[in-house]
């Protein structure tokens, strides 16, 4: 039996690998985290069905388990080349193909200075916020509800000031998301969203964006927030323009919080020097964008996920099994 | 004795034209001074200044001490061309004098003594010596040759690029003492005589070349010899070789305290054509060493200037941190010189700019020390957030002059060239200053520092850079901090450092908490962040650039966090690396008792 | 006369591109095509310190330069200090205080 390796146990390894499996391939995914899962672990209810996060993660996880995967976990890997990995305790794991699916990372909100994150209180990202309603409590950081609360989309996206010059795609559709789950839990909130552009791209998402502004009467304000400085109450003044009015605007709130983007993973570089393309974003580069998409520019080096752009769940999902549609017909030929 | 032969001619005329137009360069920029600077000069020429300005065109003009410096090689060229030249001229005036007693000897007379001298007796120490000194300035010549074939060597990665008038005075001077040393060795070959070169040559040529033809060999040679000088002496106030005679003079200046300003003045004629484009310059510039940025250098700067092509584009693409003026080895005054150009081409006054500033006041608190946090450090909350918690821990009453916004110092107005609309906002806070009655002044931006301390009138109130006071709190023990196994290492911003002559004191700051590791180019040779608002020229990817380039030195050092005392610099910094960087207040803050 | 650059527009209320004369602003983005990539976030806007003491609006006053509005653009630019805080928060990195400096250049009398 032809065996694969899956460096990465995220939504895209764990879908390429079932998809091998199925075929009758022996994949082993290498998950340097203790389980499997990736960031989906940290996420709450997923756009824009407000499905919950555990239960695509259960499902992917079960059947995994079912199908009797090898998986590593606590396994990080060094280097990578066409059929074999280096772990980072020096040990080889020989294959016949590799798929990288190892994702993306988060942008660190702290570089960002000027938005106070982890200097005041009540700044938060949007994964603090997913965390917060995973663990069923939400508030500021004396534990009082919040009664204003704004979002600021594209932090760490879109900013040359931090060499992130990409748009990270999913943050506008999650700020979106958030926003709701934050009226939800407090009516009587107002909820504010500062954005540069709002990209609605994929189904249900324009749709989920009219009912945040219709039906939740979340406040939309185009601009980008300047800068944020602590009040003596303890709350958030926040500065931006308003552009549609052209006119400077600051504003107290409760709550502040940073949809942070994506950046490129940080074992990237180690694939680059393995002789695979990264763009200039950091992601890694595939063959082309079309019938190349989920191939290196190494043979038997296959691409996943998030590993080569931001991209969605369902989106990666797909690419989970184009990946391996594409190293099944590798391995036919070999 | 007549001592005028038609070879001379081009010699006379050459240095009739080099005399005359010195004078007059000089006479009109000593004339064109403003009143004060000929005060200045009056007042200094009967103090020990006059003397102290001799010694030192001694060693620069003649000995070329900062060159030297910078490297020995190509100090020594620079020395024996010109220390060689001065020896060859004194010694052959006394040589004259010896063979003729006291008595009046034409310029060609002294130059060209050699050729008239061949009926006199010889004598040899005369012969040797000058011997001696022209084979001292031949070495010269050789290593210039050898300079523009391999500069390395002599420690330069480029060199000047010239222009046609530089490179016909360039090929003058590089032929005039190889035409000297054959001129008088067939000189010496039709009459005996000279040392142990010329002579040799001499004695040489006349066993080989037919004494008919010598003599038109002879005659010929002298031409070249006189032609040569004749034409380096007609270029040499037009070129960059004006910088021999401009260099004496500004040194005197210098010593009875004339200085450049904001403004354009006659001396600034001083210090540009003081200028000998040996591009010493070139190799500290990052934006020729990281950007290949290849036409802006101050060399060419002052080159454009003095020829009246100064593209505004050339004077805004600077940096101006400085990292050239500490090299140079005449000492120009190379960032006033920038930024008073800037002010000719761009400065606009407008009485009623800013009008809007009048009475503005969004200070707050109250207390005798002032923290005025710069326009930049409020886009950096946490050297604003260490600094009240430092003072808190001081327990010092502040005044915060621009917490929630304030206005600008006034220097990247200036740094722009609009030096009266700055005024306006120098006036504003004084005036803001005064009305709250501060004794003291803290900054934590050393842009804003410079321009308090040069161009703001504060008598009564002391201005301190963060860094400064920070060390001041420490030793008085009104702030105790914990010491510990970090390393730290240290980027000295450019306006702090070269700027304010401040390198100490943060650096005992680092010392108390942690270890300090130096980057390879530190203190006066530090490099610049990148983001000097000095410079709206570069893109931001430009910018970027830098700062990696910059980054990757601290890096180098293998410190775990780089600390700044600019919040330019420390944004600038961050965005060529991974590695924490800090400000200096941060990690005082952190490391409260 | 006061001027309410772009406040106050007595004449037609539209940008008439087929009127307006393009040169200056063509002269404008030439000298720095990075000016194009705004993509009006109103950061600039928001950190301005004479923005938040005047009507000043660097991103509206250079977005209107590039449609040929020029009336008051020198005067308004003047207001700005030059501090550059706003280079400092561009998301593109437009080189803003080259902007201001190069507009006043082109508009002003020098």
């Amino acid at each position: 039996m032809k065996r694969v390796i899956i460096i990465g146990g995220g939504v895209a390894g764990m879908q390429t690998a079932l998809r091998l499996a199925e075929e009758g391939v022996e994949p082993l995914i290498v998950e340097k985290e203790a389980e499997l899962g990736g960031k989906l672990r940290g996420w709450h209810r997923l756009f824009p069905s407000f499905t919950p996060a555990s239960e695509v993660l259960g499902e992917l996880r079960s059947r995994v388990a079912r199908r009797g995967i090898e998986v590593m976990t606590s396994t990080e890997v060094k280097a990578v080349e066409a059929g074999a990995v280096t772990l980072v305790d020096g040990r080889r794991i020989e294959g016949d193909a590799v798929t990288i699916c190892s994702g993306f990372d988060l942008f660190d909100a702290r570089i960002k200075e000027e938005y106070g994150y982890g200097i005041y209180d009540n700044v938060f990202t949007s994964v603090d916020i997913e965390r917060m309603l995973n663990e069923g409590r939400v508030a500021r950081a004396d534990g009082s509800r919040p009664r204003r609360i704004a979002f600021l989309h594209c932090v760490g996206s879109r900013d040359e000031k931090v060499c992130q010059r990409h748009c990270s795609r999913v943050c506008c559709v999650t700020g979106v998301k958030q926003a709701m789950e934050m009226k939800e839990l407090f009516p009587e909130a107002d909820v504010f969203n500062f954005y540069m552009d709002i990209r609605m791209f994929g189904p249900g998402y324009e749709e989920m964006y009219r009912e945040a502004q219709q039906r939740y009467n979340i406040h939309f304000v185009r601009g980008r927030i300047s800068e944020a400085a602590p009040t003596i109450d303890g709350r958030v003044q926040i500065k931006a323009e308003d552009t549609l009015t052209g006119r400077p605007l600051r504003m107290s709130v409760d709550m502040l919080v940073l949809l942070v983007g994506m950046r490129a993973g940080e074992t990237n570089p180690a694939y680059e020097a393995a002789g695979l393309g990264r763009l200039e974003s950091g992601f890694m580069a595939p063959r082309d964008s079309f019938l190349g998409n989920v191939r290196s520019r190494t043979e038997g080096i296959f691409y996943a996920g998030t590993v080569t752009a931001p991209k969605n769940i369902g989106e990666t999902i797909n690419e989970g099994c184009a990946a391996a549609d594409a190293v099944l017909e590798y391995l036919k030929k070999s | 004795m007549s001592f005028y032969a038609p070879f001379c001619l081009p010699f006379i005329i050459g240095a009739v034209v080099m005399f005359a137009t010195i004078l007059w360069k000089w006479g009109s920029w000593l004339y064109r001074l403003p009143h004060a600077d000929k005060m200045r000069i009056l007042r200094g020429l009967p103090t020990t200044r006059t003397l102290s300005a001799a010694w030192e065109v001694v060693r620069e003009s003649l000995l070329h001490r900062r060159i030297f410096r910078v490297n020995p090689l190509l100090g020594y060229m620079h020395m024996s061309l010109a220390f060689g030249w001065f020896l060859l001229i004194a010694v052959g005036w006394i040589e004259t004098v010896a063979y003729l007693g006291f008595r009046f000897v034409p310029l060609q007379g002294h130059v060209f003594f050699k050729y008239f001298a061949t009926g006199l007796e010889h004598k040899p120490v005369f012969d040797f010596l000058m011997d001696l000194l022209l084979l001292f300035v031949l070495s010269g010549v050789a290593l210039a040759w050898g300079k523009r074939l391999y500069s390395r060597a002599m420690g330069m990665r480029r060199t000047t690029k010239h222009v046609l008038g530089d490179r016909i005075a360039l090929s003058a001077l590089w032929f005039i003492f190889p035409a000297r040393l054959v001129a008088e060795s067939l000189t010496c070959a039709l009459y005996g005589g000279g040392g142990f070169l010329t002579g040799s040559i001499g004695a040489w040529m006349a066993g080989h070349i037919d004494a008919g033809v010598l003599i038109y060999l002879e005659s010929a040679a002298w031409w070249i010899y006189s032609s040569c000088l004749g034409l380096f002496f007609v270029a040499l106030p037009f070129s960059r070789y004006m910088h021999i005679f401009t260099e004496i003079p500004l040194i005197f200046l210098r010593h009875y305290g004339l200085r450049s300003s904001e403004k354009e003045s006659a001396y600034d004629h001083f210090q540009i054509e003081a200028c000998s484009r040996c591009g010493i310059c070139i190799d500290p510039c990052q934006l020729q060493s990281v950007l290949q940025i290849n036409d802006v250098q101050s060399v060419y700067f002052l080159r454009d200037r003095r020829y009246h092509s100064l593209r505004l584009q050339t004077a805004d693409n600077c940096l101006m941190c400085g990292r050239c003026a500490e090299r140079c080895p005449v000492g120009i005054d190379l960032n006033t010189l920038r930024l008073n150009s800037r002010d000719t081409m761009r400065n606009v006054p407008d009485e009623k700019r800013y009008d809007y500033l009048q009475g503005v006041d969004r200070s707050s608190g109250t207390g005798k020390v002032g923290y005025f946090a710069g326009c930049m450090t409020l886009l950096t909350p946490r050297i604003l957030l260490a600094m009240e918690r430092i003072f808190k821990a001081s327990g010092e009453e502040v005044w915060w002059a621009d917490k929630e916004g304030g206005v600008c110092c006034g220097r990247p107005l200036m740094l722009s060239g609009e030096t009266d609309s700055a005024l306006k906002m120098i006036q504003y806070n004084t005036e803001l200053f005064r009305k709250h009655g501060i004794t003291t002044l803290v900054t934590s931006c050393p842009i804003c520092l410079r321009v308090f301390r040069e161009e703001y009138r504060l008598d009564g109130i002391e201005v301190l850079h963060h860094s400064e006071y920070l060390l001041r709190l420490m030793r008085s023990g009104r702030l105790n901090v914990t010491h510990g196994a970090e390393r730290f290492t240290y980027h000295d911003p450019c306006e702090l450092g070269r700027g304010s002559g401040i390198y100490d004191e943060p650096r005992a700051v680092i010392e108390a908490i942690g270890e300090l590791l130096e980057p390879a180019e530190t203190r006066e040779h530090a490099l610049c962040c990148g983001s000097s608002v000095a410079n709206t020229a570069i893109s931001d990817g430009q910018q970027l650039q830098l700062a990696r380039s910059v980054a990757a030195e601290l890096d180098a050092t293998g410190a775990s966090t780089i600390v700044t005392a600019c919040p330019l610099c420390k944004k600038a910094i961050a965005r060529g690396t991974q590695t924490e960087v800090r400000d200096l207040a941060e990690i005082v803050a952190e490391h409260l008792q | 006369m006061p001027v309410h650059f772009g406040y106050t527009i007595s004449k037609p209320r539209a940008i008439d591109i087929d009127h307006n004369n393009l040169r200056k602003s063509d002269e404008i983005l030439r000298e720095m095509p990075e000016l194009q990539t705004c993509i009006g976030c109103g950061a600039c806007t928001a950190v301005c310190t004479a923005g938040n003491l005047t009507q000043f609006n660097f991103r509206k006053v250079h977005t209107l330069v590039r449609r040929g509005e020029y009336q008051g653009a020198y005067e308004e630019m003047n207001k700005c200090m030059l501090c550059g805080k706003c280079r400092l928060v561009c998301p593109r990195g437009i080189n803003t205080r080259g902007v201001v400096m190069l507009i006043k250049r082109k508009l002003g009398d020098f």
